[in-house]
């Protein structure tokens, strides 16, 4: 070949190659900036936040939706990508739970219903339009006014705006309009307010502003009321040294191990003890309150023997409640959830109602002004009469609204069967569920984040509801199916968007409107009143006094799960992905039995056992729960169907106990996707010693310390606030991307959750939880691993994986003592249109790659841009990761610790801090503050 | 060897006569032999393909235990090839003559060893096609690779094993391939003239080849020490209790000539029976070789008691725990087993009867492949499963494809050594010949 002939080849190869690179698709990504942008500013890259309101559970927190303009699909449009806490919201104060951080996975559920639909005579689903709809709606109602049957409407947990139309709804139609359906009705609490206040209404606990709390079974911190502000306000509570805190429970809980004094009641006992202690306060004279002599005479007295005895506390705990009872301020008596779910919950009640009133109930602690809206709850009073009116064919046109009672309700009162027995139901729901499923005609119902609405959560607060994203799908808000209905046409002259800010308006005026419209909230002056105290009723109601007869069976109590409340969140995969804190399970159902039920059967994890109720049967694998009594057996629920259901005929309460079941092995074993290894932590250095930090000497470095010039991220994790609920873990995934890998992953031990709570038993006495995540070591083993250089010591002390250049010898998971890191083994890919959530900032990992936390580095880099903008340095409080943000109790601090200023760098250099696994010489940049409290429990 | 009356020249054409016979056409049984190996071979390739398609997962590695069955193998056969080098070229320079009947197979075992072995690193890669990102070469990324990781060390330890010992061997051969090329005509005769590179036999060629072997043996013979002790050193530079003890190197060396002398028993009995190569490899070789495996195994056994007293006696509380799980935690089994097979059966050895038994040393050293394996496993899995925090503590178990592909490693090294024995000259020739005429 000559010269010439290979220049020419040259130059051909050459440019081919230069004109084939270019039409790749995939490299160039047209960015054409919008020359009409829809609502709002929007710019490519910078998110959009919305202020609306949390409906995953009745609490009503104030959520503030991040609202990413992104590809999908090759079109671009505005999606929400994650939720968080508006920062100043009364309720939850910038925290979210992880039933409302995984909100998005309902916005984008693939069950969600696309169309309205109708049944045909066949039984098969017709699609329809809307005005078929109204018209259908008519025709089935001219036939129920023909027959004379009575037309009902049930939702769930209704107020503000929606509730009025809805009223006004019903008149014009001829609706009777049911108590709204939740499973968690609070009847007793209500009913017992109603005896002795004359308030039938649930009171905000203001836990921040005691110095001493006692519950009695309820939840506080999981699902009971409001659990986000409660667990805010235990945080704030906990900072004065004199805060004492009493949970007595029959079962074990999260809260229960979160108190200072766990207190293992026998069920049902609970009377007792509270008879105890108010005749125990009145006889040294402790009260602040004086009772008449009649009405303390009915109610019953028991010895210090008797008490503890019937109540299986032991004397000296009864003796030191009473005496730190009686020296408190202010004290706060809680009784919910389990304790007043049986025969006697409605005397729990109100002996707890007596107690707070002699103790001096102060609107500081117990506020009922702000009271919050369970007026229009029903109670199973309510229900077995509407089921008794299915029954009897009585039931019209039958609307149900965001509910579930066929999947709610126990199994043997057969609602499904009954719903048949309505002329025309109608489900309006945004997701599937098994009551919607069974109707006639099924509406779909945008999602809170797509509607329009307000609510009021407690009396006083005000919150909106905004439109976060377009609908979806082809489905409209309750209101405006319900105008559209009132106007008698498709086509509606009015929106419900209009109706609603009428409405605002006339309430509110405008101005107070805007401030709604943009800060999610406002607040309103509520009129003072002072409480008094209905003696005649509470004495008409002690004159019957009925005493428990404590039996010791094998009982089995459903207890409210954090990750599914009372089932209704248990559809969404993340709350699924996510285990249960105290067991550590994920996925499936299971059934908690105590160490000494194991070892009578000899029974292991994962074996199967058939749990008998008179007739009703169901088989689960057991999990060993350490910490709960004998003789008391533990189900979630949602995650198990209830059963059977007794309820108190005086208040309509559910019973959560089941008492005589009958327990045997069938044989089997189930796999069951237990996260943890271990609950025993043996003193290795992931948790304080007692009375000792395991502080290493701290001699000189061998080899040149890292060198930080502005900033050096580091972390401290407060042990004592952290409740173990699982709100970092959810925030991550989605804040994240990261993959959502199923049961059968879980079960080889591969979940990927970048920070996770680990549980530990201390002392069989109580459990700690320790959050745990990449600790960005200074002097990282895996780092030195890698062949590849994938793991690697940013200059701001972050330790960094560059996804792109690993190759996935998983050396650097090995090595990691913490094991921190998560490899992805395979290419997991949420399904369609779950992946509408995926946050645009954070690259999709592909198989064979490792991954870990990364303390948010795209917020950092987010928040080091804006400082740039401005010419200045990050300042304290700019950057705060998923995980800090949203916990409840603000346990995270997060800092930049060359700031001798910041928060993060005086809690890193606090007395309790210490660092985990400290010994091994990692130097993580993660530092915990140690528990110094003292438990015991009887 | 050579029978005394027999006059020199005789007994060459008699051992020339008896290797050509050996590369004749094949039995029948042969073909069936090889078509297994390589069906396994192709198997484990096909699920090496899979694995790479579908992702690691379909493993059964997982959180704690990322290294499981594949690092398992890996370790198990370059330690194989260690023992080819040591006959080779450690005991040449100490000119012990009785190495001269194995050495040609051993180095071919150590060749195929290092290339089965290589395969691993790639097969457990999370993203296997770019593993040559593992080499430092210029880029215009100018990245360079991690110096300080062990993965790294063990790139070029393992490289320069196989460059050494293939040339090594390939050198050895070369006088061999010229006699071979007498008595083969026609396209064999072209490959092995190509092969045997124009050798005549000239005295000058003889002192080349002398010195070249010596100065390969010279630079092999610290190989053997070095590329194990840096393959040890991929768990021992860790910090991981059970993993993280500096007798790793030696205590792994000695495991590898160990397991490499056991295999080499596993090839070469069978082999000198269906080759008819009684005369030459006599059972006088193999009381010697067994003398080796005997010192090795005491060798071993000394590390396993030295690693679990200095965990005792050291005090610190992982490391007591982590043995204390060896001994009676969920691998127990595999750890008593790999006891009985690495040094209670070895045990035996010290009887010179059971050494000069040449059944009972085949037997033997399939349990002392069994056994080494095993303290692989033991090693890497148990120290993985149960480390510092207890809620990571998780368990192990190989699924199909890490079965799949074991086979697939043991069908691509037996397919070699099976092609080995019908296409290479399996005896020394040169060097049997010239013991003969000392």
């Amino acid at each position: 070949m000559d010269r010439r002939n290979f220049l020419k080849i040259l130059g051909i190869t050459s440019s081919t190659a230069m004109l084939s690179s270019c039409g790749v698709d995939k490299a160039n990504e047209k960015i054409i900036p919008y020359v009409i942008p829809p609502d709002e500013e929007v710019y490519p890259g910078k998110p959009l936040y919305v202020s609306t309101t949390c409906t995953e559970c009745p609490a009503n927190c104030g959520l503030q939706v991040k609202v990413n303009e992104k590809l999908y699909h090759e079109q671009r449009s505005l999606y929400p990508t994650k939720l968080e806490g508006i920062p100043n919201h009364p309720i939850n104060r910038g925290g979210l739970c992880a039933r409302g951080q995984a909100g998005l996975f309902r916005l984008y559920h693939p069950e969600r219903i696309k169309r309205p639909m109708v049944r045909d005579e066949q039984g098969n689903w017709l699609i329809i339009t809307w005005s078929e709809v109204v018209t259908r709606i008519q025709d089935e109602l001219q036939k129920t006014r023909r027959l004379g049957k009575i037309n009902t409407y049930l939702s769930n947990h209704t107020n503000g705006t929606i509730s009025q139309l809805k009223n006004q709804f019903c008149q014009e139609y001829g609706f009777e309009r049911l108590p709204d359906f939740e499973l968690f009705s609070h009847a007793n609490i209500k009913k017992a307010n109603q005896l002795v206040f004359n308030k039938q209404v649930i009171p905000q606990y203001r836990i921040a502003k005691t110095d001493f709390l006692l519950s009695l079974g309820a939840d506080i911190l999981e699902t009971f009321v409001s659990p986000v502000e409660h667990t805010y306000h235990f945080s704030i509570a906990k900072k004065n040294q004199h805060f004492r805190w009493y949970h007595l429970e029959p079962h074990v809980s999260l809260t229960g191990v979160q108190a200072d004094h766990r207190i293992v009641i026998y069920p049902e006992s609970e009377i007792i003890f509270l008879s105890y202690l108010i005749q125990t306060l009145f006889r040294e004279s402790h009260q602040k309150r004086n009772l008449p002599f009649k009405l303390l005479r009915s109610i019953p007295t028991y010895s210090l023997e008797e008490t503890a005895q019937q109540t299986g506390i032991y004397q000296q705990d009864l003796q030191k409640l009473v005496g730190e009872l009686s020296k408190a301020e202010n004290p706060l008596i809680i009784s919910g959830g389990i304790s007043t779910a049986h025969a006697y919950g409605l005397e729990v009640a109100v002996l707890t109602a007596l107690l707070q009133w002699i103790l001096g109930i102060t609107s500081e602690v117990v506020n009922f002004i702000n009271a919050r809206n369970y007026e229009n709850i029903g109670t199973f009073l309510d229900i077995n009469n509407l089921l008794h009116r299915l029954d009897q064919n009585e039931i019209g046109v039958f609307f149900l609204s965001k509910c579930d009672p066929a999947g709610q309700l126990p199994v043997d009162w057969q609602f499904l069967e009954k719903l048949k027995k309505a002329s025309f139901s109608i489900g309006l729901a945004d997701c599937l569920n098994a009551t919607v499923r069974a109707c006639n005609m099924i509406l779909p119902l945008s999602h809170t984040l797509e509607s329009w609405g307000d609510a009021q959560p407690f009396d006083g607060l005000h919150s909106i509801f905004q439109p976060a994203i377009e609908p979806q799908y082809d489905s409209k808000t309750e209101g405006d199916i319900l105008l559209s209905l009132l106007n008698n046409n498709s086509e509606f002259s009015l929106y419900y968007k209009d109706y609603l800010f009428n409405n605002l308006k006339s309430r509110f005026g405008e101005t107070n409107t805007s401030k709604l419209l943009q800060n999610g909230f406002i607040r309103t002056a509520v009129p003072e009143s002072e409480l008094s105290i209905n003696l005649n009723q509470v004495y008409q109601f002690l004159k019957n006094f009925r005493i428990p007869q404590v039996k010791r069976t094998e009982l089995l109590v459903f207890a409210p799960s954090i990750r599914g409340y009372d089932g209704r969140s248990t559809d969404l995969v993340l709350l699924n992905e996510i285990p249960d804190p105290l067991t550590t399970i994920s996925y499936g159902a299971w059934l908690s039995v105590s160490e000494e039920t194991a070892t009578r059967m000899s029974l292991k994890d994962g074996d199967e056992v058939e749990v008998r109720i008179a007739d009703e049967r169901t088989k689960l694998p057991v999990k060993k729960q350490k910490l709960l009594p004998e003789n008391v057996n533990l189900v979630q629920y949602g995650v198990v169907r209830l059963l059977s259901g007794s309820y108190d005929k005086r208040s309509g309460e559910l019973f959560w106990f089941i008492k005589d079941i009958i327990l045997s092995k069938t044989g089997n074993h189930v796999k069951l996707p237990v996260l943890s290894g271990s609950m025993d932590e043996n003193g290795r250095g992931i948790l304080p010693h007692v009375n000792e930090h395991a502080h290493e000497k701290e001699g000189k470095p061998w080899y040149p310390e890292h060198e930080h010039e502005n900033y050096r991220w580091g972390m401290a994790i407060d042990l004592e606030s952290c409740i173990g609920c699982n709100a970092c873990s959810a925030a991550c995934y989605v804040e994240n991307n990261i993959p959502i890998v199923g049961r059968k992953e879980h079960l080889l031990g591969r979940e990927m959750s970048w920070i996770r709570i680990q549980p530990y038993v201390q002392d069989n006495e109580s459990i700690e939880f320790v959050p745990m995540m990449c600790q960005h070591c200074d002097n990282a083993p895996c780092e030195p691993v890698c062949p590849v250089y994938a793991a690697y010591h940013n200059p701001e002390g972050l330790n960094v994986q560059v996804y792109n250049r690993c190759v996935g010898t998983r050396y650097c998971a090995n090595n990691c003592p913490y094991k921190a890191r998560r490899f992805n083994w395979f290419d997991h890919r949420l399904p369609e249109p779950l992946d509408k959530m995926y946050n645009p900032d954070i690259s999709i990992r592909d198989r064979g790659i490792m991954e870990k936390c990364t303390f948010c580095i795209q917020r950092i880099r987010a928040a080091k841009d804006k400082a740039k903008d401005d010419n200045r340095l990050v300042q304290e409080g700019e950057v705060i990761p998923a995980c800090a943000q949203t916990c409840p109790t603000k346990a995270i601090t997060f800092g930049n610790l060359e700031d001798k200023n910041s928060k993060a760098y005086k809690l890193a250099h606090s007395e309790q801090a210490y660092r985990a696994l400290e010994e091994l010489g990692t130097k993580p940049a993660v530092n915990y503050l140690g528990k110094k409290r003292e438990h015991y429990e009887a | 060897m050579k029978p005394e009356n027999m006059k020199e020249l005789e007994y060459n054409s008699i051992l020339e006569q008896d290797i050509l016979d050996a590369m004749r056409k094949p039995h029948p049984i042969y073909w069936l032999a090889l078509f297994i190996c390589a069906s396994f071979f192709v198997l484990g390739m096909i699920t090496w393909v899979i694995q790479m398609l579908k992702g690691m997962g379909i493993a059964g590695i997982n959180n704690p235990v990322g290294w499981g069955v594949y690092i398992t193998d890996f370790v198990f056969w370059v330690g194989i090839a260690h023992s080819g080098t040591l006959i080779s070229a450690v005991l040449f320079l100490f000119r012990a003559k009785f190495r001269n009947v194995f050495n040609r197979s051993a180095e071919a075992m150590t060749v195929f060893a290092v290339m089965t072995a290589g395969l691993f690193p790639l097969i457990h890669l999370g993203r296997s096609w770019l593993f040559y990102w593992l080499f430092p070469y210029p880029n215009q990324r100018q990245l360079w690779v991690n110096f300080q990781s062990p993965l790294v060390w063990d790139v070029f330890a393992v490289s320069t094993y196989f460059t050494i010992s293939a040339i090594f061997w390939y050198v050895g051969m070369v006088p061999d391939l010229a006699i071979i090329r007498r008595f083969t005509s026609g396209i064999r005769k072209k490959i092995y003239s190509f092969f045997s590179l124009g050798w005549t036999g000239s005295l000058k060629q003889w002192r080349h080849y002398t010195r070249l072997y010596m100065f390969l043996a010279a630079f092999a013979t610290p190989l053997v020490i070095s590329v194990h002790s840096v393959v040890s050193w991929d768990f021992a530079m860790s910090i991981i209790p059970g993993w993280h003890t500096t007798i790793f190197a030696p205590y792994f060396v000695a495991g590898a000539i160990f397991s490499g002398t056991a295999m080499v028993l596993t090839l070469i009995i069978p082999m000198r029976k269906i080759f008819r190569m009684e005369k030459y490899i006599t059972v006088d070789h193999f009381d010697k070789i067994s003398k080796i495996l005997l010192f090795t195994s005491l060798i071993v056994a000394y590390s396993y008691v030295v690693e679990f007293a200095l965990a005792f006696y050291g005090g610190h509380k992982f490391e007591e725990s982590h043995f204390l799980y060896r001994l009676l935690g969920d691998y127990r089994y595999l750890y008593w087993l790999m006891v009985l097979c690495n040094v209670i059966l070895p045990f035996t050895l010290f009887v010179g009867k059971l050494r000069r038994n040449i059944p009972y040393l085949f037997v033997l050293s399939l349990f002392v492949n069994v056994g080494m394996w095993l303290e692989r496993f033991v090693i890497i899995v148990s120290s993985l499963a149960k480390d510092f925090d207890p809620y990571n503590w998780g368990i192990y178990i190989p699924r199909w494809p890490e079965v799949f592909i074991t086979l697939g490693s043991f069908g691509m090294f037996f397919t070699f050594f099976l092609i080995f024995t019908k296409v290479l000259p399996i005896l020394s020739l040169t060097e049997i010949k010239e013991e003969a005429a000392e």
